[in-house]
């Protein structure tokens, strides 16, 4: 049965080389099937009809990796959680429900008022709020 | 035998992504070989009969942290940087070629006494066959809650700091 | 373990083929004949996905034109049905274009990226109790894993091209996903509390057949949790009303503004199937996934009593679990497609706080009442509660 223990994950092995084979061996037949005539307009990015002016990234706003960093706070969490969630039941049933229902609020309690703590700090505003109050202040 | 075949896919893919990623000039290129890296650790994982840990190494390290990096690269404008403009010689403190491949040699002879050495004492205490294709994650879970409810109820603290952390870092300072 | 192999191991006749092929050979062909096969059915299960993404394109039109009293495409083929095979056929036939500045590599990768989170996610979905490719005990956080993979290729996609379109589509695409991840995990969570284990397997078959069994309706708690899990899917796969990085109004295609051809339709595979995958997923975790009412699904009543084989009896349960399974996805499938076609776009910030500030408190809020009821109630449903109190009035009498 030790064999069984591994073949498992064939499967997944398998769809992602045919995913690999299926992108890879679409362009490759295209390659010959599809013309090729690169112009100087056709290599330029696309601007709506203008030129484009400057590079592509321009300024980037602090918010897409505030967003990430509290994401990943809460993947971890939830990593966390897993097991915890998947056992529950079996202690429910043993009768020790009570003291598995205590820990499992108190970590979903300490990380929601983490969650609190970001939404009073205006962390999760996409805006924040106090640049709205600056011009606000430029404007008197 | 599949074993063995998931075991040579998945240590090729994390060399060679580690390998790629320190050889890539691009910063962005490195992230990606990075996620390859992470990828074959996580079969690594699968190799070893822990399911759960491959899993959760797919969600939080490939499905999170790359995409951290690579917000973060976005954030300090690595991406602009396209070609390594400091040759590892020109900076002094990185030493010479020299100092390498003499760091290199004695690396590996080192590494050879103490693999003889870790040779004899693997031999003596021989890994039989994986057991039962068992659940890792009930095992953790009843863990998690009954030996080492401290540590479980301690790393949402520090979840929390870090959260906290995270949020007083990213804080436009003011004026 | 369950999954393909260990459904037809059942039969004679796999053991006659290892048996004769392991002399054959020389060594213990089961690795071998596992994996022919697990190939086997992987490319019929990808040519099946495929096929229903490019119906879903094809769908998507005939019901937005439904919707909106017109047409469709009726041309190509009996109903226009064929319609998808004209695009991939008209998207192979294009000039594969990549703009000077663009970073090719990655350019190249993206659109293998987004494929692969999605084919890889295949593996797992429970289509019948005997075909589920295979039937990972961790199977519902491995396939949270490569559905984020997806939002990789996404970001690669923006970056790559090098445009200012495609980067912002790309960033905000990547930041979509990863902030509805936190409600859609949550609310598994919730689901998994319930059913006591990680695999879809598990999760399915702590359901039964008629609709007071399903999971959706074993409490108030998870009954939202549904809901959040559907929104938090349709923005996971970039749908509307949550399609701003593919925004046609504002970023002109997003981050696939400089794909062309072929790069293009693997992106837009890619959605349909993941489209496709959410929505079976959501089916399975909640309303009773392949589970066929009355117990059809096990063939136990057709050996019994109509006396039929026990395997062709078995066979005839997996095609009905197969049948329920795809019905319920698809249904959930129409309401997507329907959505798409009726709500309007969410704006950036919108979106941003429709996860953060609603759907994330009210995910924790449903993990903590279902572990409450959990705790409370023994984890009985609400329905098996009203029959107790029933049958408790009724010996009253």
């Amino acid at each position: 049965m030790a064999s069984y223990n591994l073949d498992v994950y064939m499967p997944v092995l398998i769809l992602m080389a045919l995913a690999c084979i299926t992108v890879f061996g679409a362009l490759f037949i295209g390659m010959f099937l599809r013309p090729s005539n690169p112009t100087e307009l056709k290599q330029t990015p696309y601007e709506c009809g203008e030129e484009p002016i400057g590079s592509a990234w321009s300024n980037f706003n602090v918010r897409f990796y505030v967003v990430a960093l509290i994401f990943i706070i809460f993947d971890v969490e939830s990593a966390l959680m897993f097991p915890v969630a998947s056992v529950f039941k079996k202690f429910v049933d043993l009768g020790m429900g009570g003291a598995v229902l205590g820990s499992f609020l108190l970590f979903i309690g300490i990380l929601a008022g983490g969650i609190v703590y970001c939404w009073k700090k205006g962390d999760l505003d996409w805006v924040r709020s106090y640049q709205v109050s600056e011009t606000v202040k430029k404007e008197d | 035998m599949f074993g063995s075949t998931l075991f040579i896919i998945s240590a090729l893919l994390t060399l060679g992504g580690a390998f790629m990623v320190v050889a890539s000039k691009n910063l962005v290129h490195a992230c990606v070989f990075l996620l390859a890296s992470l990828f074959g650790v996580a079969g690594l994982y699968a190799t070893l009969g822990a399911d759960f840990l491959a899993a959760i190494q797919l969600v939080v390290y490939a499905g999170g942290v790359v995409i951290l990096m690579l917000f973060a690269i976005m954030l300090t404008g690595g991406s602009q940087d396209l070609s390594n403009k400091y040759g590892l010689n020109k900076i002094p403190g990185m030493g010479s070629v020299r100092t390498y491949i003499a760091g290199g040699l004695s690396a590996l002879v080192i590494s050879l006494v103490v693999l003889k050495i870790l040779a004899n004492v693997i031999k003596s205490a021989q890994v039989g066959e994986l057991p039962e294709f068992t659940t890792t994650v009930e095992k953790i879970g009843t863990m998690l809650l009954t030996d080492h409810i401290l540590a479980f109820e301690i790393s949402s603290i520090l979840l929390l700091g870090a959260l906290i952390g995270a949020a007083v870092i990213s804080r436009p300072r003011k004026g | 373990m369950n999954s393909v192999v260990s459904y037809f191991s059942q039969t004679e006749g796999y053991q006659a083929i290892v048996k004769t092929l392991s002399e054959l050979l020389g060594f213990d062909a089961t690795s071998l004949v596992a994996f022919i096969v697990f190939g086997a059915v992987v490319t019929i299960v990808v040519t099946v996905l495929a096929t229903i993404g490019g119906l879903g394109t094809y769908a998507e039109r005939k019901i937005s034109a439904d919707l909106q009293m017109r047409q469709g495409p009726n041309r190509v083929g009996p109903f226009g049905i064929l319609q998808f095979l004209a695009d991939g056929v008209k998207m192979i036939l294009k000039e594969d274009i990549v703009p000077r500045q663009a970073d090719r590599f990655l350019f190249n990768i993206s659109p293998l990226l987004c494929l692969l989170g999605v084919f890889a996610s295949l593996a797992v979905v429970p289509f019948s109790s005997g075909f589920t490719l295979v039937n990972l005990n961790v199977g519902i956080i491995y396939l949270l894993g490569v559905a984020s993979i997806v939002g990789i290729g996404i970001f690669l996609g923006g970056y790559s091209s090098n445009s200012k379109w495609s980067m912002l589509g790309g960033m905000r695409g990547a930041s979509q996903i990863i902030s509805y991840e936190i409600p859609v995990t949550l609310s598994i969570l919730a689901a998994v509390v319930i059913v006591g284990g990680l695999s879809f397997g598990a999760a399915t078959e702590a359901q039964g057949g008629l609709p007071h069994q399903w999971l959706i309706f074993h409490n108030p708690f998870t009954f939202i949790a549904f809901f959040v899990l559907f929104i938090g899917s349709l923005a996971e796969a970039n749908r509307a009303p949550f399609d701003l990085p593919e925004a046609e109004s504002e970023l002109v295609s997003g981050y696939h503004t400089e794909f062309t051809g072929m790069k293009f339709a693997f992106f837009a595979l890619a959605e349909y199937i993941e489209v496709f995958v959410l929505c079976g997923v959501a089916s399975a975790l909640f309303l009773g996934g392949y589970k066929v009412p009355f117990d059809l699904g096990t063939g136990a009543i057709f050996s019994e009593k109509l006396g039929l084989h026990p395997m062709l009896a078995k066979n005839i349960g997996q095609l009905l679990q197969l049948g329920a399974f795809f019905t319920k996805a698809l249904l959930l499938y129409y309401v997507v497609i329907w959505i798409r076609w009726t709500l309007p776009r969410l704006r950036v910030d919108h979106l941003m706080v429709l996860c953060w500030k609603y759907l994330t408190p009210i995910a924790l809020f449903n993990l903590v009442g279902v572990a409450v009821w959990m705790y409370a109630f023994d984890g009985q449903s609400f329905f098996a509660l009203i029959a107790k109190m029933g049958a408790a009035a009724g010996g009253h009498h």
